[in-house]
């Protein structure tokens, strides 16, 4: 009995190593195609950090049992966002001006911009930051831990960490698809190492990129790490590359 | 509402209307699907707004030399008012046309000086910003109108802005009355900017003691990654250059830091100084021909809590406010004008001219070294931003409490409250004018 629980241990370890050598082997040649960093851009890509983008984002927030909704249009072309709020009426004619680390919030009747911080939060779960293009290639070291599975899709997982304090997150666990090259789930961390929120991406839009069709991000739902029913979703709509003129982030010109 | 300013509605959407009519009228004679597409990118370009503000207002004037029984201000004790802002912009093409027309009731009620119980209507029909603007190229972008140029991080006040004084933040209901300029914008990279501006006429700017001068400015503005800067070299017609700037650092995705100032050679402002008259005392622009360096500098920051609210911070040097000896010789000036402001004869004039002259000398404040610190929440539960604001004058003691409440109820309405309660002696900056003021009101926006 002792040497056939020996006997299958041993077994269990030989098929253990040769699981794990195999998956070392099928990982290393992927990666040797493609480095973290290009895997992260390909990611970035589908989610606004294009040449020139403008979308539309319908929030809907549940906080605390309480409902609310947004929507804003959005323009991005390459690490700069313009978000126009459209409705409900209340907030109707807000901007948020987002160049690269630099952000703005002009409200209507006030015409002095007001310099703000990326930490300040837009509604819910979601941070000014979450509604502009991405630049997690820029600004995270990234490292692969390990493949896992979202919904039955094979993913690398990455484990990012900020360059620096600039960045909304200090440390993101981040799931990009091995076949799309999207990326279709995150765990947000504080600098303190904390989670505090995790989210999930779906891309049922398609934009056009040198002629060929690319998945756009169409849908964010972002999940308080605390209070699970404190829950943030961003549908994206309307998505269309365009060019994007320089005057479009432009202080001097966007304030009227 | 005045026939200039009809005339100027008319002439920023004559060409929307007549484009539109024109679109419409030569449907059938040029391709169809052309019109059309003039007449979409029209409606699309077109964008409105509309919001209505009532509020009432009560205020505590404070018994100081500077408005003797309140003579001098008649400021009213209470006032409602009613206001209708619509605001109008085309974008169509390489043109960009708006307008901001406003109607403002208002009711005021006197409880104190000359004008004691008398009650007032007034109405008033006006546009206070318009602005017509053509891109020349993909970056030149030349435009007229009136317009509330602010720019700057701080929230006390823009030093490096040569055209306003108020910039805006005291009282985000009440609108900064628009200037007429010209201006010509021209972006050679994304991250610089050039600019040229010119202000053409006071617009609805009111200058009480001083004519309006034409001034020109040109600004340098420098976007990085992670922090900009923008310097303002200005010209006021009969007056100095001046050069101002400002710039800020996004040093953590929490933390702000910020600066703003202006240096020019002398200073217009008025100073307190012995003279033959009555007071033996007037005020005069010592400093106008000095040839050195008057500045004025803010340094500031703010910082985000992960719950929340930002708390933030500035300093501010004036260095052409007054010294103790002059605040003091100011001070007794301002007294003996208000000593006379009752009598009959030369010295009344003289009395008045020097309490404009105290009331308004040139100087955004009065003294050499403030502190403001500011705590603000915006959308609490989604309804609810609070701004609390205490503005510190270091040298004579007395400060500004700013309160801002804003709540919404529903997706079109806002509540409102907007408190100042000032502290500090009669013979101090902050004490000067008002002991307090409250504002309260709703505003729907369609």
């Amino acid at each position: 009995m002792n040497i056939k629980f020996q006997a299958s241990g041993f077994k269990c370890t030989v098929l253990c190593v040769i699981l794990f050598s195999s998956l070392l082997f099928y990982i290393k040649p992927v990666l040797a195609e493609i480095s973290p960093k290009e895997i992260l851009s390909k990611a970035d890509e589908a989610r606004g950090n294009v040449e020139g983008v403008e979308w539309e984002i319908k929030i809907e927030s549940i906080e605390n049992g309480r409902t609310q909704k947004r929507t804003l249009k959005i323009t991005a072309r390459d690490f700069n966002s313009l978000a126009e709020f459209l409705s409900p009426p209340k907030v109707k004619g807000r901007k948020l001006l987002m160049i690269d680390r630099n952000m703005w919030f002009i409200k209507p009747g006030l015409r002095k911009p007001v310099p703000i911080s990326p930490r300040q939060k837009l509604m819910g779960g979601a941070s000014n930051g979450d509604i502009a293009s991405t630049n997690y290639a820029g600004d995270y070291d990234a490292t692969l831990v390990s493949e896992d599975r979202v919904n039955g899709e094979r993913c690398f997982l990455f484990n990012l960490v900020a360059h620096n304090t600039k960045v909304t997150y200090g440390r993101i666990r981040y799931w990009i698809s091995k076949e799309r090259r999207i990326g279709v789930k995150a765990e947000f961390f504080t600098v303190s190492g904390k989670m505090f929120k995790s989210a999930t991406f779906e891309y049922e839009n398609n934009i056009l990129m040198q002629g060929k069709p690319k998945p756009f991000v169409s849908k964010m739902v972002i999940t308080d790490a605390v209070v699970k029913s404190n829950v943030t979703t961003m549908n994206y709509s309307k998505v269309r590359i365009k060019k994007i003129p320089d005057s479009t982030f432009n202080l001097n010109l966007l304030v009227r | 509402m005045r026939i200039r300013d009809l005339f100027i509605i008319w002439l920023l959407f004559w060409p929307t209307v007549s484009m539109a009519q024109e679109s419409s009228s030569v449907m059938e004679k040029v391709d169809k699907t052309e019109s059309t597409h003039v007449w979409d990118e029209l409606s699309e370009g077109l964008e409105y707004s509309l919001r209505f503000l009532t509020f009432g207002t009560c205020r505590k004037v404070a018994d100081s030399s500077q408005n003797p029984n309140n003579d001098f201000f008649q400021i009213s004790r209470y006032s409602t008012d009613l206001e209708i802002r619509p605001d109008l912009r085309l974008t169509f093409r390489r043109l960009d046309l708006s307008a901001k027309p406003r109607m403002n009731l208002e009711w005021n009620a006197w409880k104190d000086g000359v004008k004691e119980g008398d009650t007032d209507w007034d109405d008033d029909w006006f546009v206070n910003e318009w602005l017509a603007r053509i891109q020349g190229t993909e970056n030149l972008f030349v435009s007229y109108g009136r317009e509330n140029l602010q720019w700057g991080p701080s929230y006390l006040f823009s030093p490096s802005n040569p055209f306003f004084g108020d910039n805006g933040r005291s009282n985000p209901k009440q609108e900064v009355p628009g200037m007429d300029f010209a201006r010509l914008v021209w972006l050679p990279v994304i991250s610089w900017t050039i600019s040229l501006i010119a202000s053409m006429d006071e617009g609805r700017q009111e200058f009480f003691y001083y004519e309006f001068e034409k001034t020109y400015a040109l600004k340098l503005d420098y976007s990085g990654q992670e922090a900009y800067a923008s310097m303002i070299l200005s010209h006021q017609e009969g007056d100095r250059n001046r050069l101002g700037a400002f710039g800020g650092w996004t040093a953590t995705d929490a933390l702000l830091l910020y600066g703003e100032g202006t240096i020019s050679k002398g200073t217009n402002a008025l100073y307190p100084e012995m003279a033959n008259n009555p007071f033996e005392a007037s005020m005069d622009a010592v400093y106008d021909k000095d040839s050195s360096l008057k500045g004025t500098f803010l340094a500031g920051g703010s910082y985000t809590l992960e719950a929340g609210p930002t708390l933030t911070m500035e300093y501010v040097y004036n260095g052409s406010g007054y010294s103790d000896g002059e605040a003091e010789a100011y001070y007794r000036l301002r007294q003996e004008a208000s000593d006379a402001y009752y009598l009959a004869g030369p010295i009344k004039s003289l009395s008045q001219l020097t309490l404009s002259q105290t009331a308004d000398p040139r100087l955004r404040f009065l003294r050499r070294n403030y502190i403001m610190f500011q705590y603000n929440h915006n959308d609490i539960w989604d309804v609810l931003n609070l701004t609390f604001r205490w503005t510190q004058n270091i040298d004579d003691s007395s400060g500004q409490f700013i309160s801002i409440v804003e709540c919404f109820v529903g997706d079109h309405t806002q509540l409102f409250s907007i408190g100042s309660v000032n502290s500090g002696a009669l013979d101090s900056e902050f004490g000067s004018i008002l002991n307090y003021q409250w504002m309260i009101g709703l505003e729907y926006a369609f």
